[in-house]
């Protein structure tokens, strides 16, 4: 029998210790980013009906640093997500965010979303061209989208996110859907355009007049 | 110019002038480009770019447009004939809705729809017993068309139950009397309205137009001052074809230009002509190419030789038992040398919002450079610059000193075009009362007019003008012209419309010896003959090289008019006899149109808006004239939809003027729904840059992460225990 190592045997217990430790929480953490997604809808959406009932902003938590500013729904997947300004990583952890170098919700131009692959966005790989998207701005406008196609572009491709002079959609998330580590060079986005108006008809740069409104059915 | 006219002895009523068009439009030939536009498009066959999208239905095109313009110039006269043809590219019924500039002095008189080899002639009717008309025989399946007014430059042609694959064709005519500014004429063909920039609230929710804008707070007439904004936005704002589309209007221009004198030179500063000298002083201008993008405004220019320069012109006609007139005459030039420089005040005023951006702003700068470059150490200047915002350069106006010109020249060079075109605030700093001097005031605003808010600004203009001055200069390919016009003559000043990067110091030239010489005021009016109706009522004052137009109803055309007026201190008058001159049609619309123009200006004086707005339904149903307030409507008798098919509207898209950056306004439309920051724009970064955003979390890896930890520590634990 080889005599055991002191060294060796505290190294071992040590070693066990810490990785039970980051192990934890990485696992508690891994826990934290889908419970932090789906509370933060949770809030949002309360916050969301709140604002649309008093008509004032709320905030969806007391130090919150965003706040909805559309609601996007598919009905065939029961799929609803409240919509945050902007990009950034803060933001996405809690809903899919605007783009905001795109156009507004309500807006008859390219309306531009982005959203993580695994959380809020991860219904995209279920979207097959014809289903229905509805989009409502916290301005009360609803426009209703059905999806033309979806694709798989490189993140240089920025081209989607241009404005197209018509209402559209466009759905930005990672891929592949499953990649075990973020921030791939693939982008898997969704394009949808507007529907049941003629404005969708016709190239409009900016503004919907008839078009990419619609009344409330 | 007194030379009899041989081929035109007007016809006097609708008729026959119906009768010509018809000619006109059957015999001429179908010009290749029609081919161009080729048969319908099935949806399999779009190409790349072209413009088809896809709805619920499938895909969908607008219709297409050609524009084929025919122009004929007597003296200083010009009558022309637009023709329409939309094509349905589609597999479906539909309405085309097409808004189109044309000149702001133009007084358009006919609109004939031509369906099947048969020609049918528009009627005068009140703008809203006319949509009814239109409304009536869409509903009931009948091809009919309107011609409605929109601003005084911007009209919108609706054409319902374009057949699938089919092609109709409109004819529209007017008649417009031509500028003659230092020693030239110019005639100006406008073709695409630029996108205007529609400040105010908007106003969500259905709309009947079918633009890219929907109206700000409703009013009943966009004429009417209003404290705010833009009710009609939407029949305003044609929907842009987006760059990099294959789509295009196409215009063909053929111009016979008779001016009546030995011409110097005819020339086209924005476009490449032909000119072809015919017998007498006539002469055929056509295109190079054989037809052009609707993109940029056309002009042509003539110069008689000095020594042919007309001093005075007469042209009438008589009609209803009265006669009209239009009456030209030329102040003769100060004695040269005379200029004797007077201290004066000049607020340079330029606009630097989205619209600007690309050639125009270069334009802009470089007449403002030059502007600086004139001004004597006793002046006084100040420059703004606006676009979302105003900025000052000098808190106020300072001396021009050699260090306050450079400085100034820096701050300009550094101007940039982006965001909004908040023109009032601009106009506001620009005429502030508390600014007065004793000196004269001029402010120079340099601008494209890209904006909705016309009336808005024009009654500013009138409240605030006080002692200043305004002159505007229009800028760009395709400026607002209705507006540089209108806001001069109510600013007292005089405008001027710079198309092209080489023509800024010419034409800036010219602006100078505007403002440097002693203008003509006081100009007053007699006539021997009377009662005599005279528009405008109100002489506006002249400048350098500037002719005095007026047009008259008078009983008769006999006896002599004076004019007279003052010069400086000096004052200046001439007599002339009323006999001569040129018949020629259409004399008394042109009248009717400035009595128009001279009411609608009335407004900003207070008038009466109801009595003004029934005078001018009643000068457009007796002249037979397209007004604000009175449209034309052409309906076919027999019904050609198929029942049960209602066509779809659709609104055809227009180019952006020529040098316009579409992404620059947008960025300016942009700016309005959030005016403080502004917004990163895609297009702005270059493709090698700008990333799609990023969308996956680290749970997953941080899961596996976790787990392998846990299981390692988990076997370090179990190897110990059994060792």
């Amino acid at each position: 029998m080889v005599p055991a190592n002191p060294f060796h045997h505290v190294s071992r217990r040590r070693w066990a210790q810490a990785l039970f430790a980051v192990g934890c929480v990485c696992v508690a953490h891994a826990a934290w980013i889908p419970a932090k997604a789906g509370l933060a809808q949770l809030l949002l959406d309360r916050a969301w009906e709140r604002s649309q009932i008093e008509g004032v902003e709320t905030p969806p938590w007391p130090w919150a640093d965003t706040h909805p500013i559309a609601k996007l729904q598919v009905p065939r997947l029961g799929i609803r997500r409240m919509v945050l300004a902007g990009i950034s990583g803060r933001t996405l952890a809690f809903g899919p965010g605007h783009y905001d170098g795109s156009a507004q919700p309500g807006a008859a131009d390219n309306i531009v979303l982005a959203g993580h692959r695994d959380t809020h966005f991860a219904f995209l790989r279920e979207l097959v061209p014809g289903d229905e998207i509805l989009l409502e701005a916290s301005s009360g406008i609803r426009q209703r989208f059905r999806v033309n196609q979806t694709q798989v572009l490189h993140e240089r491709e920025a081209e989607v996110m241009e404005p197209t002079g018509r209402a559209q959609l466009t759905l930005i998330t990672c891929f592949p859907f499953d990649a075990l580590v973020p921030g791939g060079p693939l982008r898997f986005v969704v394009r949808a355009g507007a529907v049941g108006t003629h404005q969708a008809r016709i190239q409009s740069p900016r503004f919907s007049s008839i078009g990419g409104i619609f009344d409330s059915r | 110019m007194g030379k009899r006219n041989r081929n035109r002895v007007g016809p006097r009523n609708a008729w026959l002038r119906a009768i010509g068009l018809c000619a006109l439009i059957l015999l001429i030939p179908k010009p290749p480009e029609a081919q161009e536009i080729g048969p319908a498009m099935k949806p399999g066959e779009a190409k790349a770019g072209t413009l088809l999208l896809r709805t619920a239905q499938g895909l969908r095109s607008a219709p297409t447009l050609h524009t084929d313009v025919q122009i004929e110039v007597t003296g200083m006269i010009a009558r022309t004939t637009v023709e329409q043809r939309f094509h349905n590219p589609s597999d479906d019924w539909v309405e085309g809705v097409y808004a189109f500039p044309l000149p702001e002095r133009s007084a358009v008189d006919t609109l004939a729809l031509v369906v099947g080899g048969r020609l049918i002639v528009g009627e005068i009717q009140t703008r809203e017993q006319a949509r009814a008309t239109y409304e009536k025989a869409k509903k009931e399946g009948r091809k009919a068309s309107l011609l409605e007014q929109e601003r005084p430059n911007i009209f919108t042609t609706s054409v319902s139950g374009i057949g699938p694959g089919e092609q109709v064709r409109i004819g529209i005519e007017y008649q417009e009397d031509l500028r003659y500014d230092q020693g030239g004429f110019s005639l100006r063909f406008p073709m695409v309205i630029g996108p205007r920039y529609i400040p105010g609230a908007q106003q969500l929710g259905v709309v009947d137009g079918a633009g890219w804008a929907v109206g700000t707070v409703p009013v009943a007439d966009a004429e009417h001052i209003t404290a705010v904004p833009v009710a009609d936005a939407e029949r305003i704002t044609p929907p842009v074809v987006a760059p990099g589309s294959e789509r295009m209007n196409r215009v063909r221009i053929r111009i016979e230009l008779d001016a009546g004198m030995p011409l110097a030179r005819v020339h086209s500063p924005s476009h490449a002509i032909r000119v072809e000298s015919l017998e007498g002083t006539r002469f055929s201008v056509e295109l190079s190419e054989q037809s052009v993008p609707a993109d940029s405004d056309f002009v042509l220019s003539w110069r008689p030789a000095p020594s042919d320069a007309p001093v005075a012109a007469i042209f009438h006609e008589q009609k209803d038992g009265e006669h009209y007139a239009l009456l030209m005459i030329m102040p003769p030039d100060p004695q040269q040398g005379r200029h004797e420089h007077l201290p004066r005040e000049t607020i340079f005023v330029i606009d630097t919002s989205g619209s600007m951006h690309g050639e125009s702003i270069e334009q802009a700068k470089r007449a403002l450079v030059l502007a600086l470059a004139r001004l004597q150490p006793a002046d006084r200047f100040n420059v703004i610059a606006f676009a979302s915002t105003t900025r000052k350069l000098f808190p106020r106006a300072i001396h021009a000193q050699p260090t306050n010109i450079d400085q100034a020249r820096s701050w300009v060079d550094g101007l940039e075009a982006e965001g909004g075109t908040e023109m009032l605030s601009a106009l506001q700093v620009a005429l502030d009362p508390a600014e007065e001097a004793s000196r004269i005031r001029q402010v120079i605003f340099i601008t494209d007019g890209a904006i909705g808010d016309e009336a808005r600004l024009f009654s500013e203009i009138r409240k605030r003008i006080g002692r200043s001055r305004l002159f505007t200069v229009g800028i760009g390919s395709a400026p607002n012209s209705h507006f540089m016009a209108r806001a001069a003559e109510l600013g007292r000043g005089t405008s001027t419309l710079i198309g092209q990067l080489h023509e800024v110091q010419t034409k800036m030239g010219e602006l100078f010896s505007k403002l440097e010489s002693p203008m003509l005021h006081d100009i007053e009016l007699g006539f021997e003959v009377g009662p005599v109706e005279v528009w405008p009522a109100r002489v506006p004052d002249l400048y350098l090289g500037e002719p005095i137009v007026i047009a008259a109803r008078l009983p008769e055309l006999s006896g002599s008019w004076t004019v007279g007026g003052q010069r400086g201190s000096e004052p200046w008058q001439v007599d002339l006899a009323l006999e001569g001159g040129r018949q020629q049609a259409g004399i008394a619309r042109l009248w009717a149109r400035r009595k128009i123009a001279s009411l609608t200006g009335s407004l900003y004086d207070g008038a009466d808006p109801g009595t003004v707005r029934e005078a001018i339904v009643a000068l457009g149903m007796r002249h037979h004239l397209v007004t604000r307030h009175t449209s034309l409507v052409a309906v076919d008798v027999t019904p050609t939809v198929p029942p049960g098919v209602s066509p779809d509207t659709r609104a055809l898209p227009v180019h952006l003027p020529k040098g316009w950056s579409y992404e620059h306004v947008f960025g300016e439309l942009r700016a309005r729904e959030r005016p403080r920051p502004p917004l990163p724009d895609v297009l702005r970064m270059t493709r090698n840059t700008q990333r799609l955003p990023q969308g996956g979390t680290p749970a997953a890896f941080l899961l596996w992460i976790g787990l392998g930890c846990l299981l390692t520590s988990a076997w370090f634990l179990r190897t110990r225990s059994t060792t």
